[in-house]
């Protein structure tokens, strides 16, 4: 067993953190936050380093790294902004689904689009009430095409995507059949509503996308007509390992910014850090970052030897957004009543961090699925 | 009270007012002033004596009102919660106020804060029992009409529930006990910091698990348990820090 990173891995780790640091200017962040806008031109910067899209084949302009290099970049991000590395984590929401399913064409038409950021990417799944499977928007598939249907919602980036990536069902009564079909924003029958303001995460619109009659040729359809459903799990399971991610990187980035304000404010005659309220929080704060860091390298590596552990993928989950909420809690703490404020900036990775406990699945649902696991009750991949 | 060096430690603060002939002259600036920019009558604590003191009894309530001479406002400062309300700046330059508006005695002021404090953090702690009672059973209406609930995640939720119920069920017992003997003049520094602490931490607590049983919703500003997230954040900073509670605590008990 080896915990060291590569000297390839701690050159990406280096430069996605000095990108960070050279690009995310502060008070442009606080900007977009309050605006609530995608930080596109940061988004571009990052696609013309190479920081997005690193899991793709190099014959389509990525460098075929692993998700633990992809983990470690998305990790730098957020450690320098909660927001901004929200933001560019999730720019290619749902490729997961084109590079490990879709075939040459389809992986031709939209990964380079994605590397050389000529636009967005995102995937359309959740609906009103939840249930994934059968899913209300529904595909009718024949030889002429599809016809699609229905409603999805807390489409992230719905509103600026160029590709959506939606997974419908194909056969009511069999409620895994599902197909995932790759639609171009622009055709007729695609409708776009905000679902408003958000606590959190919002440099990222959040949208409902409504299909009335929308026609696609059967080409369009991402691996097999009927199992979409368990491409849509697989790329869940990568997904969280990305979220886990963002979670050390908002841990790390709130404990950071809780160890530098603590030791250069002053009270009662000497820095905070010198009291024990304060270094007992730090000592916690370090505790997390490191269980939470630990567990999701560990998800990736599985991953990335081709053994996915699903149940070490769920923790990592949890604990890294545990991490995330608590740290940036605590970070917010330390500061006192500028945490409070926007200008102090840490109140955001405390908004943007309790967005993770929610993401892709809530924690209830991750330790019922934990627990079967566990119990013997779900069948191991 | 609050000056950008002394937050928690409010001996520290140096606002000075120099009597000259019947007027005061404050010099100095405040920062977190809830309503500094809309309140017309500001009490401000101010250094009075600079001699060798003990810096507890320096420190004098002075009133200062809208238009006075030499007083301005600030930034009126972005935050995260608290919306209906706004907290400002404070900045006094050759302010004058005549000398009656000092309340009290000179000199008096550390001791008349930390005898009103206990009133700050009794109320403190109502407002955090109130605001997890609310958001709890806003949210628990909320769930019980909800559908497309997992029957996996059913027991898991409705755990967390109870333990919330009861988290806020013992409370409001300690809280109204603490509210009688407030109102009998009791001396109730210890229990009201303990109460003050566990309270602000409890609704955050809570409310940080209402908004994960409305989902993704809970994320959106239109279902309004997220505004009482972000608005209980600031209970556990504001009237004392729960560190400085903590330390009150600590005291009382002798260590």
């Amino acid at each position: 067993m080896d915990f060291h990173l590569t000297i390839e891995q701690r050159d990406i780790q280096k430069a996605a953190s000095e990108f960070a640091k050279g690009e995310f200017d502060p008070d442009a962040t606080l900007d977009y936050d309050l605006r609530q806008q995608f930080p596109l031109t940061i988004w571009k910067k990052a696609c013309e380093l190479g920081f997005i899209g690193v899991c793709f084949p190099e014959e389509y302009g990525g460098q075929e790294l692993g998700l633990l290099e992809n983990a470690l970049i998305v990790e730098a991000f957020c450690r320098q902004d909660s927001g901004i590395g929200m933001a560019l984590a999730l720019s290619d929401f749902g490729s997961e689904m084109i590079l490990r399913n879709g075939n040459g064409d389809q992986k031709k038409r939209i990964l380079p689009f994605i590397v050389h950021g000529k636009g967005i990417v995102t995937s359309a799944f959740l609906e009103e009430g939840y249930f994934l499977a059968p899913l209300a928007t529904a595909a009718k598939i024949s030889q002429d095409g599809c016809m699609i249907n229905g409603m999805k919602s807390f489409v992230t980036l719905g509103s600026m995507a160029d590709y959506i990536i939606v997974v419908c069902q194909t056969r009511p009564d069999t409620p895994n059949a599902q197909a995932v079909i790759l639609l171009e924003r622009e055709i007729d029958g695609i409708e776009v509503s905000s679902m408003g303001e958000k606590v959190g995460m919002r440099m990222i619109p959040v949208d409902h996308v409504a299909f009335t009659n929308v026609r696609v040729p059967v080409e369009n359809i991402v691996g097999q007509e009927d199992t979409g459903y368990f491409q849509l799990q697989n790329f869940l399971n990568e997904m969280r390992i990305k979220t886990s991610a963002m979670g050390v990187g908002i841990a790390q980035g709130g404990l950071d910014k809780a160890l530098e304000y603590s030791k250069k404010r002053e009270q009662f005659g000497k820095p905070i850090a010198s009291f024990g309220a304060v270094r007992n929080k730090l000592a916690d704060m370090y505790i997390d970052v490191e269980m939470a860091r630990l567990i999701t390298y560990k998800a990736a590596w599985s991953f990335d030897i081709g053994a996915p552990d699903d149940r070490v993928i769920l923790m990592s989950k949890m604990i890294a957004s545990k991490a995330a909420y608590r740290n940036a809690y605590e970070a917010v703490q330390i500061y006192g009543g500028y945490g409070y404020m926007t200008e102090g900036h840490i109140e955001h990775f405390y908004r943007d961090a309790k967005v993770l406990d929610l993401f892709l699945e809530p924690g209830q649902i991750q330790r019922a699925m934990l627990a079967d696991h566990i119990l013997g009750m779900m069948s191991e991949r | 009270m609050t000056e950008p060096d002394a937050g928690s430690d409010l001996s520290s603060i140096r606002t000075t007012a120099v009597r000259e002939g019947e007027n005061y002259i404050i010099n100095g600036e405040k920062i977190y002033i809830s309503n500094g920019i809309l309140s017309n009558l500001i009490v401000v604590a101010c250094k009075t004596e600079t001699e060798n003191q003990s810096p507890h009894k320096d420190i004098s309530l002075i009133c200062v009102e809208d238009g006075s001479p030499g007083f301005s406002r600030g930034r009126n400062l972005e935050k995260t919660g608290w919306h209906s309300q706004d907290t400002g700046e404070l900045i006094f330059r050759d302010c004058q106020v005549p000398v009656s508006n000092l309340l009290g005695e000179e000199g008096g002021g550390f001791y008349y804060m930390m005898e009103k404090l206990q009133q700050e953090r009794l109320v403190s702690a109502i407002m955090s029992q109130a605001s997890a009672e609310a958001a709890f059973n806003m949210t628990l209406d909320y769930y019980k009409q909800r559908k497309g609930l997992k029957q996996a995640e059913i027991p898991i939720d409705a755990n967390g529930i109870a333990e919330m119920a009861t988290d806020i069920e013992i409370e409001r017992t300690f809280l109204n006990s603490l509210i009688y003997d407030h109102i009998k003049g009791e001396d109730i520094i210890k229990k009201v910091s303990m109460a003050k602490w566990w309270t602000s931490d409890m609704t955050n607590r809570v409310i940080s698990q209402c908004m994960e049983l409305y989902r993704d919703y809970g994320y959106l500003e239109d279902y309004k348990v997220g505004r009482f997230f972000r608005d209980v954040r600031a209970h556990p900073i504001y009237a004392g820090t729960n560190e400085i509670m903590k330390r009150i605590i600590g005291r009382k008990l002798g260590i």
